[in-house]
C-alpha cells in the first residue's frame, strides 16, 4: 500500500478518550486535571489515581516536555509507518508520559533530558497527531 | 512519577510457603521437530494438543496416574473449561494464569488444603497460527492497554515497550551495547549444549553487533523466538511428593510485587526498570526461604528480551545497581560463569514457552539430567520474571 493511502491507526477510543482527541483536532491538546489534588491524567480515565476524585477538568497543556527514552523501528508493523521511524517516551510538564513521535529530526545519543515542545503533525490521510520537536 | 507511600521493603508478609510443595513431574513436546514441520507450513497441533502432549510426559515422568490429580490450572492460551475437558480431569480446585502465576497459585492451594496434587498445563501454537505480538492485530490489547495504545504513533510492538526501557537504562546506568550483547551470546552458549534448544548454532559478540536492529536499540539476537510447543509440571504437597518421587524439587519460596502505577505510559519500565518491585519480591523470596543471592547456583530470568536479564541481575540482589553491564562483561552468566544464567538457552534460543520451559529447566537441573550443560551439585535454582508489572521470585530447591 502507498503510504499517501495507509490509513494511519485509530486511537484506542475509550468512554474517556473523545475530549482527549477533540482538543487535539482544534491544536489545543487537553487532559484531565483533578479538580481535588491536581494531578494530571494521561490516558484520560474515570478517576483521578492519585486520589480516587471524580471530579476531573479538561486543562489545556503547556506543550513543554522533556525526552526520557526513544527508540527507532527497523520493521514494517503498520501501513501508514514505513521504516525507519521514531518513537520518543515525553515527560511532560505537567507530570504524565506520553509516547509520541519526534519530529524534524531523529533522536540519538544527546536525546534524553532534551527539551520538546508540543506540535501537530497532518498525517497523510489527514489525521491530526499530537507530536514533539526539539524545542 | 506516581507518588507512591508505603517504602516497599516495609512492606513484608510472611508467607508460610517454605517447602509447603515440590514438583515431582515435568514434561514438554518436541518443538525443535515441530519448529521444523511448521517453517514447512504445517500445523503438527493446536494449543489444546501441544498441551496435552506435555501433559502425557509429565505424567510419564512423575509416574503416576491422572486419577491422582485433584487440581487443575490452564495456561492463558487454552481455555480453562476445554483443556479441563480434553485432559479428562473434574479438579476440586482450578484456575487459569500464565506461568509463574500458576507456580504461585498452585502453592498457595496445596498450601491452603485445597488440592494435593495440581497439574499445571499449557500449550501454545503461536508459530503456526502466526499470532501477532506487534503491528495493528498485536495480542493482548485488551488485558494491557500499553499494547495498543500508543498505536496512532506506531508503536505497537511488544519489542518497542522493551526498547524504549533498555534505552533509557542505557542512559541511566551508562549500560553499552556490547554488555548487552553478553546476554545472547551467552545463552547461545548454553543453548549450543542443549539439544532441546531450537538455536544452538554458537554466535559473538561481532555476530550480536552486526546485526540488524528491530526496534533499535534492540538487535535481532535480542529477541525471544515465537515457536510452537506444550510444557506440564506436575506439583505435590510436599509430604505426599515424598512418597510420589526420590527426586522431588520443593518450592522453597515465592514473592511477588507489583507496580501498576502508569503502566499504560510504561512509566514502571521507563523510569524504575521494575526495580522497587523486583527489590520487594526478592525480599519475600528470601526470607521465607531463608536463602539470598550467594546461595544460588542457577539463575532462570524470563527473557522474552534480553534486557530483563541485566535488571534481574541488580533488582534480585545479585549485583549492585548499575553493576550489571560490569558483571556480564566478565562473561559470569554463560558457560563455566560464575552465575549460569538461563542454562537451557532461555527464550532468546531454546524455546519461547513464556517462562513455563524455565520452570522445567529449574527442576532438571537440580535432578542433575541436563547432560552436557549440567550444572554440577546444583541446588537451589533462582527463577525471576518481571511482564506486565508483575515481578516475581521463585526459589526451587532439592
Amino acid at each position: 500500500m502507498n503510504v499517501i493511502d495507509a490509513k494511519s491507526p485509530r486511537p484506542v477510543m475509550g468512554l474517556y478518550d473523545q475530549p482527549l482527541w477533540e482538543s487535539v483536532n482544534a491544536r489545543g491538546m487537553k487532559l484531565q486535571r483533578c479538580a481535588g489534588c491536581g494531578n494530571w491524567l494521561y490516558p484520560p480515565g474515570p478517576s483521578c489515581p492519585s486520589c480516587l476524585s471524580c471530579e476531573l477538568v479538561w486543562t489545556p497543556l503547556s506543550g513543554r516536555g522533556r525526552i526520557v527514552s526513544w527508540v527507532v523501528f527497523h520493521r514494517h508493523y503498520l501501513p501508514a509507518y514505513p521504516p525507519p521511524y521514531n518513537a520518543v517516551a515525553v515527560r511532560l510538564e505537567e507530570g504524565p508520559t506520553m509516547i509520541s513521535n519526534l519530529e524534524g529530526a531523529m533522536p540519538g545519543e544527546d536525546s534524553i533530558g532534551r527539551a520538546v515542545r508540543l506540535v501537530y503533525a497532518t498525517m497523510p490521510d489527514g489525521m491530526i497527531l499530537p507530536r514533539w520537536a526539539l524545542a | 512519577m506516581s507518588q507512591n507511600t508505603t517504602p516497599r521493603a516495609a512492606r513484608h508478609p510472611s508467607p508460610r510457603n517454605k517447602r509447603a510443595a515440590a514438583v515431582v513431574g515435568v514434561g514438554h513436546t518436541d518443538w525443535v521437530e515441530d519448529w521444523k514441520r511448521c517453517r514447512n507450513g504445517e500445523r503438527p497441533n493446536d494449543s489444546y494438543g501441544y498441551g496435552l502432549g506435555a501433559f502425557r510426559n509429565a505424567l510419564a515422568d512423575a509416574k503416576i496416574s491422572r486419577d491422582e490429580v485433584d487440581g487443575l490450572i490452564a495456561g492463558p492460551t487454552t481455555a480453562y473449561e476445554r483443556l479441563g475437558e480434553l485432559a479428562g480431569i473434574d479438579p476440586r480446585w482450578g484456575g487459569q494464569a500464565d506461568a509463574v502465576l500458576a507456580v504461585s497459585q498452585a502453592v498457595m492451594a496445596i498450601e491452603a488444603g485445597y488440592a494435593e496434587v495440581v497439574a499445571l498445563i499449557y500449550g501454545n501454537d503461536q508459530r503456526s497460527v502466526g499470532t501477532q505480538y506487534g503491528g495493528p492485530d498485536a495480542m493482548g490489547g485488551g488485558a494491557f492497554l500499553s499494547y495498543v495504545y500508543h498505536s496512532p504513533w506506531g508503536f505497537t510492538s511488544q519489542g518497542a515497550l522493551y526498547a524504549l526501557t533498555l534505552q533509557s537504562y542505557k542512559h541511566a546506568r551508562g549500560f553499552t551495547e556490547a554488555e548487552m550483547g553478553e546476554v545472547s551470546v551467552a545463552q547461545r552458549g548454553w543453548s549450543s549444549m542443549n539439544p532441546n534448544a531450537i538455536m544452538r548454532k554458537p554466535i559473538t559478540l561481532d555476530d550480536y553487533l552486526g546485526s540488524a536492529f528491530v526496534c533499535e536499540p534492540l538487535h535481532l539476537f535480542d529477541y525471544c523466538l515465537i515457536n510452537d510447543g506444550g510444557v506440564a509440571l506436575i506439583i505435590a504437597e510436599a509430604e505426599r511428593a515424598k512418597r510420589m518421587t526420590d527426586r522431588p524439587v520443593f518450592i522453597e519460596g515465592v514473592g511477588r510485587s507489583d507496580l501498576n502505577r502508569g503502566a499504560t505510559s510504561l512509566e514502571p519500565r521507563i523510569d524504575q526498570f521494575y526495580l522497587p518491585a523486583q527489590q520487594e519480591a526478592a525480599a519475600q523470596s528470601y526470607a521465607v526461604s531463608g536463602l539470598g543471592p550467594r546461595d544460588m547456583d542457577i539463575l532462570q530470568v524470563y527473557d522474552s528480551f534480553s534486557v530483563h536479564v541485566p535488571l534481574a541481575l541488580e533488582g534480585y540482589g545479585y549485583c549492585g545497581i548499575g553493576e550489571a553491564g560490569k558483571f556480564l562483561r566478565e562473561s559470569r552468566i554463560g558457560p563455566g560463569g560464575k552465575l549460569p544464567t538461563n542454562t537451557s538457552g532461555g527464550h532468546l534460543s531454546e524455546t519461547y514457552m513464556q517462562g513455563w520451559a524455565h520452570q522445567i529447566e529449574c527442576v532438571r537441573q537440580l535432578r542433575g539430567e541436563c547432560g552436557e550443560r549440567q550444572v554440577q551439585n546444583a541446588r537451589h535454582v533462582h527463577y525471576t520474571s518481571d511482564v506486565a508489572g508483575k515481578c516475581f521470585s521463585v526459589i526451587y530447591g532439592r
